[in-house]
């Protein structure tokens, strides 16, 4: 059932639950927005703007230990103890997700889950509740999430939805994760009105038309980029790029990793092993022991970008690969702008 | 003529007399007011050049692009490139000369003198701006800037929005220069080292609290060494592999790389990534700001910079990127050196 909660009761609510769950919300850093562990409730405003660093690290971190090594010799022979490091079980709660970065964690889920489940990924997703919140105007001026399947009030990947009504929020519970969020203070939460419903559909309709980029028929784009691969195209579109991991680091669904044996000690050995973010923007990415380097320069790398998230990933798990939160538009240092790529992508060659 | 006219016209006749291969410059962006670097073959395509005080970027870094692009042809176009250079961004071209990484012959330098003006902080900007977004940026006469945003025009004194860089910039005309757009006034300029004032006053252990909550911040996105012209080694330390590896490296070289730092974003590893870059660019940083621009996290990374930049100063009298001539810091020694155990 539909709740409301006033604006004023909200700090509330996080209080009740920072004793039990480790709590992040965007705070400013600076001139920036950033998730953050909240440990006070009155910090919180979800007046924000699009945060630098997407929600993704909270459940997919940039650097995770997988297990740490040991050996110890004894008289006669060598030993080596392993110990597997898992993630801790205190639960989480991330307030402000906006409906974008609801959506990558969905489309996250696919690459974690599927035959070969990630056991740390799963851990994080099920222990975490994303408490969404529905964006009444754009929050960033590079959002385009319509044009990728998205909405300002999609519900895809989130437990709880809020929109904002002025001095409450309309609260919709979209799962089980979300009901219990939500019965940590019931008290707080009474049942919404049909004039609440309704303020909150009215608001939903108009946040979709203060969006001032999109990108028209994008369902072209998936077949267009078979018969592009060998394209002097990507040339062109790379020449300023500077190959920094921006783009890709920042997305919120750019989920590859590396794993690495960390040494602390070589004698006697000690060490972790660490899986960390990894980008197909770095040269050494997708580098053979050979030398060889199939993806040499930064024309092929753009293009690997533009391939993964909006054909490899189409075919396979029938999403784009993209949610439209604008991030890699407003921080690539040299302006390459995807929708603007992706544009010339679709009118190649007619 | 205007300077963007002047810069057309000029960039047009290079291109149609075939004398440079290609010119790189400024479009306008479709981020907001943000020009983009733009690489222009063809004269009719010169109409596509902007010049106002969005023109942030340092553009000698695609000479090191350009560099690795022609030693890959079989048979490179031997003509030089065409770049727009700042006054800023020719002491960055001084620098790669001086370090003989290009050749003079290689560069065709259209100088650009920023006058009265300079380029705008976009932190500045967004602060000034609240939630508006501007669409576009313009040097008034008055000493100040035209903004145009959604909402109309709005105006503010020059140096309320100029980089720091710019304010305390000492030669924003350009000092190499091929064709020179735009006269040789100076703005007036702020102290050298002004921005060094406030961290400079910290204890130690304030300046160490203060770097470390910063680099904790980093991802390790690389933007700021991708920015820097400087940064142009084939093989960077930080670099998780040997990109010097070649199908008949032997695999006891290739298990040998030594690991300077992990991939691991901890404090540990953030801090040697950061100093060794900063360590890297002493007496070679020329002050162009670019790595604090990039950060996406907002590192005040020119400070580091900076300070390098003013111990050169103080300790050797040692100006970077003012004369190609001059030997380089690190490879040259004065007998007025202050350190004696090197005699």
């Amino acid at each position: 059932m539909d709740k409301i909660l006033a604006k004023k009761d909200f700090p509330q609510w996080l209080k009740k639950l920072v004793g039990s769950h480790t709590v992040y919300a965007p705070l400013p850093e600076g001139d920036i927005w950033n998730y953050k562990v909240v440990s006070d409730s009155a910090d919180v405003n979800l007046d924000f703007l699009t945060t630098t660093v997407p929600p993704k690290g909270i459940i997919f971190p940039q650097r995770e230990v997988f297990l740490e090594f040991q050996t110890s010799s004894g008289e006669k022979d060598e030993t080596i103890e392993v110990k597997e490091v898992l993630p801790e079980d205190r639960p989480v709660a991330v307030f402000g997700v906006r409906p974008c970065d609801g959506k990558s964690f969905f489309l996250q889920d696919k690459v974690f889950g599927g035959d070969f489940e990630d056991p740390y990924y799963w851990k994080r997703r099920n222990l975490t509740t994303l408490v969404g919140l529905a964006c009444s105007t754009p929050p960033s001026p590079n959002c385009f999430c319509t044009s990728v399947g998205g909405s300002p009030h999609s519900k895809e990947g989130l437990d709880i939805l809020l929109t904002d009504l002025g001095d409450h929020y309309f609260v919709e519970s979209l799962t089980p994760k979300g009901d219990k969020l939500i019965g940590e203070a019931k008290t707080l939460f009474p049942q919404a009105k049909p004039k609440d419903k309704k303020e909150a559909a009215g608001i939903h309709a108009e946040a979709a038309k203060k969006l001032s980029r999109q990108i028209k028929n994008l369902d072209k784009v998936p077949d267009k980029l078979k018969g592009m691969f060998d394209s002097p195209f990507w040339d062109e579109e790379a020449m300023s790029c500077l190959r920094c991991g921006i783009c890709t680091y920042l997305c919120p669904t750019c989920h590859c990793f590396d794993l690495n044996d960390e040494v602390a000690s070589s004698s006697p050995l000690k060490g972790k092993r660490v899986r960390t973010w990894d980008t197909c923007q770095f040269p050494d990415y997708s580098m053979h022991s050979s030398g060889h380097n199939p993806r040499p320069n930064k024309a092929s790398r753009l293009r690997q970008r533009m391939y993964h998230k909006f054909r490899y990933f189409v075919d396979i798990h029938k999403n784009y690969q993209c949610t439209g939160c604008g991030r890699c538009v407003s921080l690539c240092p040299v302006g390459i702008d995807i929708i603007k790529v992706l544009e010339k992508v679709r009118d190649y060659g007619s | 003529m205007t300077k963007i006219e002047e810069i057309k016209a000029t960039a047009k006749k290079l291109l149609e007399e075939g004398k440079v291969k290609y010119i790189i410059g400024y479009e306008q962006g479709t981020n907001g007011w943000l020009s983009n670097p733009v690489f222009i073959k063809k004269p009719e395509d010169v109409e596509r050049f902007v010049w106002d005080p969005s023109c942030v970027h340092n553009l000698a870094k695609f000479l090191v692009d350009e560099k690795r692009r022609k030693s890959r042809e079989k048979q490179p176009d031997k003509r030089p490139v065409g770049v727009i250079v700042k006054g800023c961004d020719s002491r960055a071209v001084i620098v790669l000369l001086q370090e003989k990484f290009i050749n003079r012959e290689d560069v065709f330098l259209l100088g650009v003198s920023c006058e009265q003006g300079g380029v705008v902080d976009d932190k500045k900007l967004a602060k000034k701006l609240g939630k508006k977004n501007a669409k576009k940026i313009e040097l008034g006469d008055k000493d100040n800037l035209i903004i145009t945003t959604e909402e109309g025009k709005l105006e503010f004194p020059t140096t309320e929005l100029l980089a720091e860089r710019c304010l305390e910039c000492k030669a924003n005309v350009p000092l190499i220069f091929d064709v020179l757009v735009g006269d040789k006034t100076q703005r007036p300029q702020d102290k050298p080292f002004k921005s060094l004032e406030e961290i400079e006053k910290l204890s130690p252990e304030e300046r160490w609290n203060f770097w470390r909550e910063q680099i904790e911040k980093c991802v390790r996105c690389y933007a700021c060494r991708s920015a820097c012209p400087m940064c142009y080694c084939d093989e960077c330390v930080v670099d998780s592999i040997n990109l010097a590896v070649a199908p008949d490296t032997s695999a006891e070289e290739k298990a040998l790389k030594i690991r300077w730092l992990d991939k691991s974003t901890e404090k540990s590893e953030n801090f040697v990534y950061h100093l060794v870059r900063a360590i890297h660019l002493a007496g070679r940083c020329i002050d162009c700001g670019e790595c604090e621009r990039v950060c996406p996290l907002d590192i005040p990374l020119r400070l580091l910079n900076k300070k390098l930049e003013k111990e050169a100063k103080l300790l050797y009298d040692y100006e970077v990127g003012c004369d190609v001539n001059q030997p380089s810091l690190v490879s040259s020694f004065k007998d007025t050196d202050p350190e004696d155990f090197i005699r």
